[in-house]
């Protein structure tokens, strides 16, 4: 027996969770696309496309944020604290992958230093993630060694019946039980059994290309300059990514008063690593190509022990010519062999 | 590489407000800046956590952060001391801020030269240009405990005369029997007073031939110098990894995150920006 | 002799001539209805090139990446029309000299791609002339009707709405053949004339700027549109500016390489005294 939500509950589950001093959040399609969105009821959520066009670490680190805003005036200066709205918010139907990709980085921005910006924003947020029964040829969390079904980042998972009629319910985290106390009552001990997951091919074998990777003398391959040409640097694929994580610094006002933010940045762009001097240490797209691939696959597991990649096939989906993780790893695995 | 210290400040991101207490031009569009802080809390856990080679986040609100290295020694803790060149938004806006007014300043972030490490040991300065603010933060931080360390040699070359920064300290060097200074302007830069030498960091370094027993080096300076310099110590006997030097990669947050100054694998502003030349030479350098 | 043949044949004729260094087109994606950009400098690799009616990217933008044709060697391009006129546009900027450009013109209409006779720019002149005014894709014509007979109140909260999404990735800019400034305005920060930052009124400022820009110069190719990660129908905006220009001026974007760039010409008789 397990606990399964049937469908028809969910707009009250939205009800109690509001009630409950909850903000419910989920993937809804607006203006031609689907992001992760604030919803006023069950109605509002999309919960059938294979994943959300936007992923979901906007919601932990958005485009643009307020760090803090200052006020200056004759012989002082105040900062006032913009630290992110609190209260507590659940986000119904994430993918696997996006929750994921949260825990992905949760090292890198507490690692000795701690980001308030983005902590406030986990300790208060409830991510209830649905497993994948559909995928596309661009998904490849499989190749990741995660699934359409990992639990990673997810407080609670949910399992799409086979009638479509509703999800098993597996709570993982005492954040998720405590959340789901919220609707106990709206949830059915039963036996119906779950749909089966997404298939998903695996892709390239990670472990031989982060081997690769690691050999210092692939470093100045001609594979680069190859596998890259037709990259223009426009950098959606970073910007799409729930794992890329870089971001800028900026002051917006004037002398007196202003807003100083933390804006998403990349490191496909030419400007990232230009010296004030007019010097780039990647002065090329293909080094900054190579960088990308580099840090999700080599640096970031080194320091942070996981691959700063969850599988989920945006980078790839959206570029404009083509590319992606999938072509470059699937190359090195071939070169690696 | 040496180990972090770090401080744990509430927002990391939130800097500490400072005033300008002196100023000083040290050359054309360099100038230094002493600063200090206006909230003894702040000033605590600076002085609780900065040691020599740190570098901080110096900034005008509605302009932006820059990163320079703290100048002032690690022996001198009551204030912080920033040498800058005017070169672009914030620099603009430090150079036209003055005595009285405030700036912001994050940090101090970073490695650290392990100067218990050359206790007993010679010590051999390089710097070339306004590269002689990190040497000069380690040079008093070494010459304020001058009995702990061997003979002390300081080489500094600068492209013209009204380059060399720190001007009234090179003669204090100078002056000083315990301190072996050598001065050098690349050919052409000479004013018809200069009594000092002429020509390029590693040729003048070659001539004055420091010994490389029990001697560690400190070289700072632009990269094409540096890559000379490197070779004239091999030269000398030198090994990498008795050499020490800072990288000034772009940087944003200083603290791990943004992920601007990484060169490889290493996160410069939190490994670095100290390394040894072995750790150096390392770091894949090659662009495509 | 397929089309897609004949363009592989006449391919393999420049690379082995040595009349072209490298030929700019088009070859297989990752899935069946996606095309790639191929740069082939061999002729045994002219195989991999694919010409068909999902051929649709302009690849006129790769000429001016930099150093490609600083050795006065030639290149061939697959273009369509549109890319046509972006050449024009690139010579008569200065970007580069339509000299070294071969061009493998094609259109193509319906799903199949035709044939367009011709390999230097200038041979198009006849065929760019019947295209004057002609909206070269059509797509998201609907909407564009709807947005004419719109409030101005009700457009304002519709392109609110729409540039709210913006991410600020500037794919637009990267993917557009005409954004070919070394520096950006963007991206100046003494002084700063755009807010680098991702809210409304940055995005705002960042696309009217983009408008402007590129009106006159647009040849409605749709590499922006099709670029932008998070679907904001940019086409309609160009399209909006090359018809304002046409009506205004009787401007149509990359006629010739000598053509005039409309918004930065100066004619003394000029009626309006707002510059001066
Ligand atoms: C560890 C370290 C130590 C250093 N020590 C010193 C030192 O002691 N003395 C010294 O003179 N210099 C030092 N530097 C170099 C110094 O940091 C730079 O010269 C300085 O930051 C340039 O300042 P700027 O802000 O005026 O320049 P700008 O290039 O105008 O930069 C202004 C700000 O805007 C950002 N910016 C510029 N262009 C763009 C753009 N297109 N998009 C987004 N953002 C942009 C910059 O990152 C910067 O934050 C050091 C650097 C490092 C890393
Ligand atoms: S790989 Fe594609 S999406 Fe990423 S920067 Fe290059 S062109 Fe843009
Ligand atoms: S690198 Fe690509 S597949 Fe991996 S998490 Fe990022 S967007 Fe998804
Ligand atoms: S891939 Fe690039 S943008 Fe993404 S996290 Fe790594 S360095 Fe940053
Ligand atoms: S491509 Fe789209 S999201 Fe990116 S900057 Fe342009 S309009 Fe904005
Ligand atoms: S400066 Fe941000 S990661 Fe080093």
């Amino acid at each position: 027996m397990t606990k399964i939500l049937y469908t028809d509950k969910l707009d009250n589950c939205v009800e109690r969770w509001r009630s409950a001093g909850l903000s419910v959040i989920g993937p809804v399609r607006n203006a031609n696309i689907t992001a992760y969105r604030p919803v006023g009821s069950a109605a509002d959520l999309e919960l059938s496309q294979i994943l959300p066009d936007r992923s979901i670490k906007e919601l932990f680190f958005p485009q643009t944020e307020p760090m803090m805003r200052y006020s200056i005036k004759k012989d002082a200066i105040n900062t006032e604290e913009c630290l992110p709205p609190v209260g507590p918010r659940i986000i119904f139907g994430a993918r696997p992958c996006d929750a994921s990709g949260l825990a992905i980085d949760d090292p890198l921005f507490g690692w000795d230093y701690k980001d308030e910006y983005w902590f406030n924003r986990r300790n208060e947020t409830v991510i209830v993630s649905i497993a994948c029964t559909k995928s596309d040829e661009f998904c490849m969390c499989t190749s990741l060694k995660l699934s359409p079904d990992s639990t990673k980042g997810s407080d609670v998972l949910l399992r799409p019946l086979e009638s479509g009629k509703g999800w098993q319910v597996e709570e993982l985290t005492d954040r998720g039980r405590e959340a789901f106390k919220a609707i106990a009552e709206l949830l059915t001990e039963g036996a119906e059994a779950a749909a089966p997951t997404a298939v998903v091919a695996e892709k390239f074998d990670a472990d031989a290309c982060s081997e690769w990777l690691r050999n210092p003398e692939n470093f100045e391959s001609r594979f680069w300059k190859e596998i890259s040409v037709r990259c223009i640097g426009c950098g959606s694929c970073t910007y799409l990514c729930p794992t890329c994580h870089c971001f800028d610094i900026q002051d917006e006002g004037d002398t007196f008063t202003g807003i100083r933010r933390k804006n998403w940045d990349s490191c496909s762009f030419a400007l990232f690593t230009m010296h004030t001097s007019g010097h780039n240490p990647r002065s090329t797209q293909s080094a900054r190509w190579r960088q990308r691939i580099m840090h999700k696959f080599n640096y970031f597991p080194g320091k942070f022990s996981a691959n700063s990649c969850s599988g989920c096939g945006r980078c790839t989906r959206q570029c404009p010519v083509d590319m992606g993780i999938t072509e470059t790893l699937q190359e090195i695995s071939k070169l690696s062999q | 590489m040496t180990e972090n210290i770090h401080s744990a400040p509430q927002n990391i991101y939130k800097p500490a407000i400072m005033k300008i207490v002196a100023r000083h031009d040290e050359a054309p569009g360099v100038r230094t800046m002493r600063l200090e802080f206006q909230d003894p809390a702040e000033h605590e856990q600076f002085k609780e956590t900065f040691r020599t080679g740190m570098f901080g986040l110096y900034g005008i609100y509605g302009e932006g952060e820059s990163t320079f290295c703290v100048a002032s020694p690690e022996t001198r803790k009551e204030y912080i001391e920033c040498t800058f060149r005017q070169s672009g938004r914030v620099t603009s806006a430090l150079a036209s801020a003055d005595v009285g007014d405030l700036v912001t300043f994050r940090g101090p972030y970073g490695n650290r030269f392990p100067i218990e490490d050359f206790y007993g040991k010679n010590l051999l300065f390089i710097a070339g240009g306004i590269a002689l603010p990190p040497t000069r933060s380690v040079i008093w931080s070494c010459l304020d405990q001058r009995e702990k360390f061997g003979k002390v040699t300081i080489v500094y070359g600068a492209r013209t005369v009204a380059d060399l920064v720190y001007k009234h300290e090179l003669e204090e060097w100078q002056k000083r029997d315990d301190v072996d200074l050598v001065l050098a302007v690349d050919p052409g830069g000479e004013s018809p007073d200069w009594k000092h030498r002429v020509g390029f960091v590693p040729t003048v370094l070659e001539e004055a031939a420091p010994s490389a027993e029990n001697c560690v080096a400190v070289l700072c300076g632009p990269p094409i110098m540096i890559k000379f310099t490197l070779n004239s110590l091999k030269k000398l006997g030198f090994e990498e990894s008795n050499v020490y030097t800072t990288l000034e990669n772009r940087m944003k947050c200083g603290l791990g995150k943004c992920g601007r100054c990484n060169v490889g694998s290493v996160y410069v502003c939190k490994e670095g920006p100290v390394f040894t030349a072995a750790e150096v030479a390392l770091m894949p350098q090659a662009d495509l | 002799m397929s089309i897609e043949q004949q363009y592989r044949t006449r391919a393999k004729e420049l690379l082995s001539s040595g009349e072209v260094k490298m030929v700019i087109g088009y070859s297989k994606g990752s899935t069946p209805d996606r095309r790639r950009p191929a740069f082939i400098s061999t002729p045994e690799d002219v195989e991999t090139l694919v010409l068909d009616g999902a051929c649709i990217a302009n690849l006129s933008g790769y000429l001016v990446t930099e150093g490609l044709l600083s050795d006065e060697k030639r290149v061939a391009v697959f273009l369509r029309p549109e890319g046509i006129r972006a050449i024009n546009i690139l010579a008569a900027e200065f970007q580069l000299n339509a000299a070294q450009v071969e061009i493998l013109g094609f259109n193509t209409e319906g799903n199949e791609p035709t044939a367009l006779s011709g390999s230097k720019v200038d041979d198009f002149a006849e065929l760019i002339g019947t295209l004057k005014g002609i909206i070269p894709d059509t797509a998201g014509e609907e909407l564009y009707k709807k947005l004419e007979a719109m409030s101005p109140q009700e457009r304002f909260d519709f392109w609110q709405s729409e540039f709210s999404k913006c991410i600020k990735c500037y794919a637009c800019r990267q993917a557009c053949p005409m954004c070919y400034c070394r520096r950006c305005i963007v991206d100046n920060n003494q002084p700063q004339w755009v807010n680098t930052s991702s809210h409304t009124l940055g995005n705002f400022e960042w696309n009217i700027v983009r408008a402007f820009h590129l009106s006159g110069r647009c040849v409605e190719c749709g590499n922006c549109d099709r670029a932008c990660p998070v679907n904001i129908p940019l086409r309609l905006i160009n399209r909006k500016m090359a018809g304002e220009v046409l009506e205004a001026f009787d401007h149509f974007a990359g006629s010739s390489q000598t053509q005039e760039p409309v918004m930065a010409s100066f004619k003394k008789d000029d009626t309006e005294t707002f510059i001066l």
